[in-house]
């Protein structure tokens, strides 16, 4: 499998930026796609760049009247606060355990609905299926966890079919066990529908030969699936998988974050949710907040670039 | 819209199998719309009957006494029109910032280009974190400022990236013969560009209306004016309280005895209805907008 590379780095042209004078010249004849890009990049410095320059806060002990320059150094100490802390290895524990279950047990849903919406003949039944089901995806956690913290309370809705259904009301978001789950369901509810598209496009590119062959070797419609389109889109599967694997480090703040409840704190605390409670409720020691903000970058960083690196090896772009 | 060839993937068997797909992808489709018709339904019917029925498919009274206490505080008022300053303001912004980088970078003729494209690009591979975000806005004095709130995301590096694949794939012809013709690139850019980019564009101007009707984080660090919250937030505030007169508090601005849940669905309902109404006809240009990206990488 070849490994394509970009686009822009192999062109010719590149090199011959490299010619002494003529780069001014280059310079001079391009100057208002450097006017177009000027505000942008403006941006990406204030708001993106200053930032990262801030992270050195982490190896200060940061004083609000001291400012970012004046506050004194100490080095590695924080991080020695930082992994004596019991709830800092919680909320890591938490996060990679999240992380992997969700790449368990949340990922394969997509894929199962874009298979099955591929057997499903085109018409209004598709059409309004296809509506309802990426449609939450465009609603903000604030209104979903705000819906389905009701519909699942003790006395709400699904308690209350349950009731009828014969079995007993759970709490089912304060229940340790059950709320980690409920956060699995809960994401696919919200955005399986939108993710499955992905897949869905990649298996529209898929020779209609192959299905004819199999049909002409009496495949039933699962067999169809299972033997043709799964292998087909294996290769998509495979990267949008190792591409989840490079966001380990982020386990879904906005959805924990507008359903956490202090009953399940323990088990659904989250790196950010836990960064996010020292620095804004309660006393905050801002470089402690940092150097974890910073670990946690440091991780992601890593994980990304590899993972990426290895999508390619499979064959696509990956994302960059 | 270009007619697809319509694809007959599997040829009219109708067997268990698929039969089973179709009640299933049904039943997970009501399981979607279900939580929704039930929380429109808790806010229209009184308290009475909401703990009175434990299912409820029909309601016995219609009631809509929540949505008039809501319509009697200003706190939505509030919020929507909060919410309308950040999209008149932020998304215009978000759509020049974005085009700006997205042309330039298509084209690889200029020194540098390269190096910018990853400067971007290492955007999204490290960040400095939340509190050194919050340290440049306090610096530059616009915390509790409805700027901060617009200008920091400012550009999504991912639809940048989706826009500028776009751009790449318009051919360089059209490009070289307008030079010839002596135009420069900005002429080239909306004359001839932006024309031919629409699909893009219309695909990227809703994502980012989307992302900023549904903004609440950023809001609810940096902004502490009362009259001056956006949509969201104003929602969050209902939503998360668990007493009667906090959530009073929080959808009309003073204590009163309030029917709690109503109050919540009908805040919800209000917020969400505008993306409800408006999503079936837009659709299209979403799934298109992913298609594009998942296509060219």
């Amino acid at each position: 499998m070849k490994v394509e590379g970009r686009k822009l780095a192999k062109s010719k042209t590149a090199l011959d930026f490299k010619k002494g004078k003529d780069i001014i010249k280059d310079i001079r004849k391009a100057k208002y796609l450097y006017l177009l890009l000027l505000p942008g990049i403006i941006y990406y410095i204030v708001f993106h760049y200053f930032p990262m320059g801030g992270v050195i806060i982490a190896f200060k002990e940061y004083k609000a009247n001291l400012g970012i320059l004046g506050s004194p150094w100490i080095g590695l100490k924080n991080y020695s606060f930082v992994f004596k802390d019991p709830a800092f290895f919680n909320a890591l524990k938490n996060t990679l355990v999240i992380s992997v279950q969700r790449l368990i047990f949340q990922f394969p849903f997509p894929v199962i609905i874009a298979l099955f919406f591929n057997e499903i003949r085109d018409g209004v039944y598709k059409r309004v299926l296809q509506t309802v089901f990426t449609f939450p995806h465009f609603l903000s956690w604030v209104i979903v966890a705000g819906i389905l913290v009701n519909f699942m309370s003790f006395n709400g809705a699904l308690n209350n079919i349950a009731e009828l259904l014969g079995f007993e009301r759970k709490s089912f978001l304060s229940d340790v066990n059950l709320f980690r789950p409920m956060l699995y369901i809960t994401e696919n509810w919200k955005n399986a529908g939108w993710q499955s598209i992905i897949y869905l496009a990649a298996i529209t590119s898929i020779s209609q030969e192959q299905y004819e062959a199999a049909e002409i070797d009496g495949c039933s419609r699962f067999k169809k699936m299972i033997f043709v389109t799964i292998p087909n889109i294996q290769n998509t599967i495979i990267i949008l998988f190792i591409l989840a694997v490079g966001r380990i480090m982020n386990a879904g703040f906005e959805q924990i974050f507008n359903m956490q409840n202090p009953a399940v704190k323990d088990i659904s605390d989250i790196l950010d949710t836990y960064i996010y409670r020292i620095t804004f409720m309660g006393p905050a020691d801002f470089s402690f907040s940092t150097a974890i903000g910073l670990f946690k970058s440091i991780i992601n960083f890593i994980l990304i670039t590899a993972t990426d690196r290895i999508a390619k090896g499979f064959g696509e772009e990956g994302l960059f | 819209m270009h007619k697809r060839k319509k694809k007959r993937i599997l040829h009219g068997r109708i067997d268990a199998f698929s039969v089973f797909i179709y009640i299933t992808l049904g039943l997970w489709g009501l399981i979607i719309l279900y939580p929704f018709y039930n929380a429109i339904l808790i806010s229209m019917v009184s308290q009475y009957e909401y703990l009175n029925t434990p299912f409820m498919l029909f309601p016995k009274n219609i009631d809509l006494t929540a949505y008039n206490v809501l319509l009697q505080g200003n706190r939505l008022l509030v919020g929507y029109r909060t919410t309308l300053i950040i999209l008149l303001l932020g998304v215009p912004l978000n759509m020049f910032l974005t085009i700006g980088m997205a042309y330039p970078l298509s084209r690889n003729r200029f020194p540098g280009q390269k190096m910018i494209f990853y400067f971007v690009v290492f955007s999204m591979l490290f960040s400095g974190g939340l509190i050194p975000l919050y340290l440049v806005v306090r610096n530059l004095g616009l915390t509790n400022n409805i700027l901060a709130i617009i200008l920091i995301t400012g550009i999504n590096t991912f639809y940048l990236i989706l826009m500028k694949n776009y751009f790449s794939s318009i051919p360089v012809s059209l490009e070289e013969s307008a030079k010839i013709d002596g135009a420069n690139d900005l002429y080239i850019l909306f004359v001839i560009m932006l024309p031919l980019a629409k699909p893009i564009l219309a695909t990227v101007l809703l994502f980012y209306t989307v992302d900023r009707w549904n903004e609440w984080f950023y809001p609810m660090i940096f902004l502490r004016n009362r009259n001056m919250i956006p949509l969201q937030m104003i929602l969050r505030n209902i939503v998360f309280e668990t007493t009667s007169n906090e959530i009073a508090d929080a959808a009309v601005g003073y204590r009163v005895q309030v029917f709690s849940d109503g109050i919540k669905m009908a805040a919800i309902t209000l917020t969400m209805t505008p993306i409800m109404i408006v999503y079936p006809f837009v659709q299209k240009y979403f799934m298109k907008g992913i298609m594009l990206g998942s296509v060219k990488g």
